[in-house]
This record gives C-alpha cells, structure tokens and sequence, in this order.
C-alpha cells in the first residue's frame, strides 16, 4: 500500500498561534466589558467619606460607543483591503474576526473616553493599515500596529486625547512639591480615578487577566515581569531619594495606575513584536520600564508607556540580529547588567528630580572659580 | 499502554538491505543457491575503509539480489534468503568471564552490531574513536505519545547491565550512564536498580513526560563541553537498552541479531502491540497478519516521532534498527505565520537560536547563519515539536546548514 508523507516531526504540542490569539480575544473582551461596568458606578456625593455608591450605565455609554467603533473601522478596513486582494472568502469564518478585533479594541481601549470617534476612527484606520497590512498581515510587523494608531491620534490629536488630574499627573505635582494629596487605595485598585484611558481600569482585573494569559502562554513572563520589576525599582528608589516616608506609596500609584498594568498585560508581552530569545526578551522589559519611568518622570506627558514600547518595538530587529545564542552565562550576565543600569538610572533620576545635579554642578563651578 | 505481544517469528522470505545512504558499496559473499545458516557472513558494505558485516538472521538459501525500498525511504540491493525453517547457527563460541576488548570487538564486528541506534541523538556503537562514556537509555523513544510496558526490562536487567560492562570494556570508556524515566514501570525499575546495586553504572532520572532533550542534558552534564552532533566526536557511545542486549547475546550467547521488539501503533491499524519480529520480514507481511490497514489516507512512520523518517510504501523490510511503526491516518497541518514567540528558541537544547536561524536563512545571509552556531544543531526536532504555528523550523535550520557547509 502507498502512504501520504510529511516531513517530520510528526507531533507537535497543544500549543497552537491560534489557540493564543483566542485566548487574547477573551482577554480583551473580559477587560472592555468589565472597564465599561466599572465607569457606570460614581460616587454620588462628591466627598470621598461618605461611600455613596450609584450605577448608571449610561455613564459608560460614550466608552462602548468608541469599542464598538474601533472594531467596527478595524474589521472593515481589513476586509476592504482582502476585497481589493481577493481573498475574502476568508471572512465567512470567525476566524479571521479575531485578530482585526483585538486590534480595534486595543486602539480604543488605549485611548481616553472623551476622545471624539473621528480621532478614533482615524488611529484606527492609520493602525489597521499603515501598521499592519503594509507589513503584510499578522506576524509581519515591526511596529505593533495599536501603538501606531495610539500614537498618531496622541500626536495629531493631542488636545482631544488629553486628559488632565489623573494620579500620574498629580504624582507629578507632589514630586515637585506643589501640592500633597491623598490617595485612596481601594478606589484606585477598582479603577475608579481619572484614567487615561478606558482600558487603564481595575488594578485587581487586570492582574487576574495577567494571570490567565500567562498561563495559557499567550504572553511571555520574562519580558513583562523585567518591564513590572524595573518600573517598580525606579519609582521604589526616586520615591525614596525625593519623598523619604512615601516611596512605598509612589511606587504603588505608579503600578495600579496609568497605563502600566495594561500595558504589561497587552502590549510589552505581544509576542510579534518582542524579541525572541530570553535575554533579549529581559533586555526588551528593561529598555520599556526605563523609558516609561523617564518620560513619567522628567517629561511632560502623563504616560509613557505608548511611546516606550514603540522605542522596544524599534530595537527589536536589532535585537534579533545581534544575539548569537543563549545560555546560562549569558542569562546571569544579562540580569546583572540589567540590574546596574536600572539602579544608575534610578540614582540620577532622583537626583535630577531633586535638583542636586544642579547643586553640584553649581559647586563644581565655584570651586572652578576660585581656582 | 500498549501490553499486547505477539511474535513474527516465521518469515516465508527476508530481504536484507545491503547498501544505505551511508555505504554505498556492498559485496555479497555467498552465491545464489549457497545455503546460509543463522550468523552466516553474507555481504560485507563499505564507507571507504570502514566495513560493516551484514551476517543471516535465518537459515535457508540464498536466493539473490533484488531492489526495494528500505526505511530511510531509498531504493537499495536487499539480499533475499528463504528460509528453511531449521534454524541452524553458524557455530560461534559463547565467551564468558572477563574478556579483553580486542574478543568483545571481534565478535560485535563478526555480527555487524553498529547501527542498531539511530534515532534522534542515539550514535552507532563504533570504536574508532577515543570512547569516554557509555550512556545507555531504556526509555522507549517514542515516550510519551506511545507507553509501552517494559517486560523487556524486567526480564533482562542482569543481561542489560552485563552489556554495558561489555561495551565499556570494548571502548575503555571511563564511566557508564543508564537513564530512566520517571515514570517508568516500576517493577521494571525496581528490577535493574537490584542489578545496578553493585555496579559502578550511574542511574539518571528524567521526566520524559516533558519533551525537552533531557537526555541532551545529562550527557552535557558528563562530558562537561559543547556536544557535536555526532556524539562519538565528544567520545560518547549514546545507545538504547535493546542494543545492549544485542550486544550480550553475541558475546555470551554467540547469537546474532536474529529478530527486533518493536511497537507498531496508529490509528491506521486494527490492532496496536509489541511486535517480535524477524530481521528482514517485509512489513506488509506484519501488517497484514494484525488484519490490515482501516481505510482513509495513511502515514507510515518509522522510528521517534520527533526525528524519524517517513515511508511511502510497506514494502520495507525490518532491520535492527527499527524500534517504532507508526502507521497513522494523514492529517495535513496547515502552517500558520511565525509569531516569533520564542518557544523554539527556549526549548533548543543545544542553546542556539533557531528562529533566528530562520530568519537568516530566510534572508540569505550566510554569515548570520555562521555566526548563529548553526552546525551545533543536532536535528533532535524540539523546535518543530513546540512551535505553535507548525512551522517545520528543524526543516529550515537544516536547509541554513547545508548552506553553509
Ligand atoms: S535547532 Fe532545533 S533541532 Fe537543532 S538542536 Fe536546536 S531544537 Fe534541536
Ligand atoms: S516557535 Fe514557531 S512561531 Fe514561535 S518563534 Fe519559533 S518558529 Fe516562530
């Protein structure tokens, strides 16, 4: 009898590309419908002692409206683009649906909820296509396409997508010694602050929603966990050096807030765009916390995690194209290196905040003139 | 688990492929009509000044020289004798006591036990190198997709161990290694730990449940420096139990291999077990005395599913070195894009970087590929194993190899 051939291996494991991309849909899906319940619930009374709480899901409605928008462009802009290339028999099955969604409620989770659908429409549009579809599709890009889109309506838009008083901001004022502020810790882990965005809602459900992903390996731990650890030292060490008493407090606010969870959750562990081999991978998280912490700190913005994984994303080929191999030597040395610039960053962040710098160099000076 | 037995003991003919991809020239030492007895020299092949005996499982007449398909999927001069049914054995002295390494050679050279391991990173059992380490594996090579028992074991511990000293002797290796599993059958474990107890051979235990190159590690672990992918060159002798016992039976017992235990499975099959069966028995004739083949399209496979080979006929005879039959129905895997996840890069145990590999031989940049370690690969198939987009990556790393060499 004749037999069929393949070229082996003959088995593979469970894991499948698809099985992952599902199982970030869910993710996604989990997050938006729980971002959206969690803003129809306000304080009725404006002082925070009195805990008076009302639902409303009206309140969340603009929200829904710009996810269903952002979906909406994406899967249309993708089926246009197979109507022109012919290949759209494709989309008679749910399949194809997935990854056009995940990036449509990426973008609009991404961006704040008063932003205006134009703005919305528009990042999607320049996301879906100048992002990915020019690349080739799924797999091929360089540049995650939700921060393409994310970050043109951030540049192009500014005003629209500005949000102002949102813990971040604030945290900015505290550290210049404008104002002092008390947080409170319940309502920032339910995600009840001026967020940034719509996606930047419960500390607690996306920390469940890290957990599910990391399982089921959709999202790589190494990276995330070096992107979490660094910007938990940086603020950890800034708070210490600027504000004594409340580093555990800044380090914190700096954690459950902004865009740091989600990011971590969605954008620094995407598996295309991030390196491949684990010491990039940790290199990759290192580069992204630092950069986020830079711009949080020293910058005007309120975020920087948009703009620093984009820079991750820029020094991933590179990346790709340097390393030789990877071992156990290679591990140790990069962590340890990793460690020392994240502390050397830490120190001049703090003192640059602090204004010794300037101190010094003021010193420095005089000493000069007198010589 | 697979428990069921059964013996195909009693082949009409046998066709005993004489050339391979590796030697190329063979000649025949008995004439057509000659009658040959079990352990009879019946061709010699060559790979220029290297010779390897190819000696009769059977007793019978040579019958002459014909042209079939042998399990690396080639056409090749297999030998045909038909068997007489007497079972008569050239004679041979059976060697007891210590033995100098120059008896034990002879005899394994006289029976032409060389290649009796050749899945993913078993080596021949060859001399010609400066041996060190005899690592001896009793773990079935296609554990865990297929659990057999392991009767075999249990039943020859005590001839397993001597056959490891008789390897070490014959190489004047320094240290003997035997790895099991974890989740081996314990009687059989319990069985050659009572043999091991007095023996300077080291027992390792792996975890064959994660499929990680564990074996890669252990003989890393022993011979402290970069593995080549022919293991001899690191002076290892890496081998599986029933060659050990091959080994054995011709020094002990004069016998030559005369049959092979394989484990013949898939869901193209009536009926799954371990087969005892003949050298040089076609496997058609097997498959039709399990009843048949269930209909559909079919996949034969030969040998670990990670590293084996695929047949595109059941003519192929059995050889030594077949320990796994895998006759399955054909699902076509549809390859989906690299998501540059990694997974391959992490699992490969040699620690280069085969994506990145891919990605250079993609790009044709031969001196990415140089300088990626590429010819440390040594084709154990982890990568396609875990890579969630099906991509054959082994398939790519091998084709940068040939590349560059
Ligand atoms: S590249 Fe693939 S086949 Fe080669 S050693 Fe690594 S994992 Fe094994
Ligand atoms: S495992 Fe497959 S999908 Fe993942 S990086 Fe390797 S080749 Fe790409």
């Amino acid at each position: 009898m004749e037999f069929k051939m393949i070229k082996p291996p003959y088995k593979y494991n469970e894991q499948r590309s698809y099985k992952r991309l599902l199982n970030l849909h869910i993710a996604l899906l989990i997050v938006s419908f729980f971002a959206l319940v969690l803003k129809a619930f306000y304080f009725e009374s404006a002082s925070e002692e009195e805990f008076k709480l009302s639902f409303d899901i009206l309140r969340s409605f603009d929200s829904f409206l710009l996810l269903i928008v952002g979906v909406l462009t994406s899967v249309i802009v993708e089926i246009f683009y197979s109507l022109n290339e012919g290949t759209v028999e494709k989309f008679y099955q749910y399949k194809s649906y997935v990854d056009p969604i995940n990036t449509g409620l990426l973008i609009a989770l991404l961006l704040p909820s008063n932003t205006p659908i134009y703005v919305l429409a528009l990042a999607v549009i320049i996301g879906v296509y100048i992002g990915k579809i020019v690349f080739g599709g799924y797999g091929y890009y360089i540049f995650n396409p939700v921060l393409v889109g994310v970050l043109f309506a951030q540049i192009s838009f500014s005003t629209n997508t500005l949000v102002s008083g949102t813990p971040l901001l604030v945290l900015k004022d505290v550290l210049s010694g404008a104002t002092t502020e008390t947080f409170n810790l319940t309502r920032l882990l339910l995600g009840h602050y001026t967020a940034i965005a719509i996606g930047s809602t419960s500390a607690i459900l996306l920390l469940l929603v890290f957990i599910y992903l990391c399982v089921t390996k959709v999202i790589d731990l190494r990276s995330t966990l070096s992107f979490l650890l660094t910007i938990i030292l940086i603020s950890l060490g800034v708070g210490y050096i600027t504000l004594g008493q409340g580093a555990l407090n800044f380090s914190l606010i700096n954690l459950v807030t902004g865009l740091t969870l989600f990011g971590a959750v969605f954008l620094v562990g995407e598996a295309v765009t991030s390196p491949t081999t684990r010491e990039t991978k940790i290199i990759y998280g290192v580069v992204i916390g630092v950069m986020t912490m830079l711009v949080r700190l020293l910058g005007d913005a309120a975020e920087g995690v948009v703009f620093a994984v984009l820079l991750g994303n820029l020094l991933t080929p590179f990346m790709n194209r340097t390393v030789t191999r990877s071992n156990k030597k290679r591990l140790i040395k990069t962590v340890t290196y990793s460690l020392l610039i994240v502390i050397i960053i830490t120190i001049s962040i703090g003192f640059i905040l602090q204004g010794r710098l300037q101190e010094s160099y003021e010193a420095m000076a005089f000493i000069g003139g007198i010589l | 688990m697979i428990t069921e037995k059964k013996e195909f003991l009693k082949p009409k003919k046998v066709f005993i492929p004489i050339t391979d991809e590796k030697h190329k020239m063979a000649t025949t030492k008995v004439a057509e009509g000659d009658q040959v007895k079990i352990g009879q020299l019946i061709a010699v092949k060559y790979k220029g000044k290297e010779k390897v005996n190819i000696v009769s499982p059977i007793s019978g007449s040579f019958e002459g020289l014909t042209q079939k398909l042998d399990r690396y999927n080639n056409i090749t001069d297999h030998i045909i004798i038909k068997n007489d049914f007497e079972n008569t054995y050239e004679p041979y002295d059976k060697l007891q006591g210590d033995l100098s390494s120059a008896v034990i050679r002879n005899r394994l050279a006289d029976f032409g036990i060389k290649e009796v391991s050749v899945d993913g990173l078993f080596t021949d059992i060859d001399f010609s190198y400066k041996i060190n380490h005899i690592v001896v594996n009793a773990i079935f090579i296609n554990e865990p997709f297929i659990s057999i028992d392991y009767d075999f074991i249990k039943d020859n511990a005590a001839e397993i161990v001597d056959g490891i000293h008789l390897l070490k002797e014959a190489a004047y290796a320094k240290t003997m290694t035997i790895i099991v599993d974890k989740f081996m059958d314990q009687e059989a474990l319990d069985a050659l730990g009572e043999e091991l107890s007095d023996t300077d051979i080291e027992l390792r235990v792996i975890n064959r449940k994660k499929v990680d190159g564990a074996d890669y590690r252990v003989i890393k672990d022993l011979t402290q420096e970069k593995l080549q992918p022919n293991l001899l060159e690191n002076g290892v002798i890496y081998t599986t139990t029933h060659a050990v016992k091959m080994v054995y039976d011709a020094v002990r017992l004069a016998k030559p291999i005369t049959k092979r235990l394989i484990a013949i499975t898939g869901d193209g099959l009536k009926k799954n077990l371990l087969a005892e069966v003949t050298i040089g028995m076609p496997l058609l004739v097997v498959t039709a005395m399990l009843g048949g083949y269930e209909k559909g399209d079919l996949n034969l496979h030969i040998g670990s599913f990670l590293t084996g080979h695929q047949v595109e006929n059941d003519s192929l005879s059995i050889k030594e070195n077949i320990n796994s039959i895998n006759i399955s129905s054909f699902t076509p895997q549809d390859e989906e894009v690299c998501i540059k996840c990694g997974d391959c890069n992490d699992i490969c145990p040699a620690g280069i970087l085969p994506q990145n590999i891919m990605d250079a031989e993609l790009r044709n940049v031969n001196e990415r590929i140089f300088e990626l370690h590429t010819d440390e690969c040594v084709e154990c198939g982890l990568c396609s194993y875990v890579c969630p987009s099906k991509i054959n990556v082994l398939e790519w790393v091998r084709r940068a190899k040939r590349r560059t060499n």
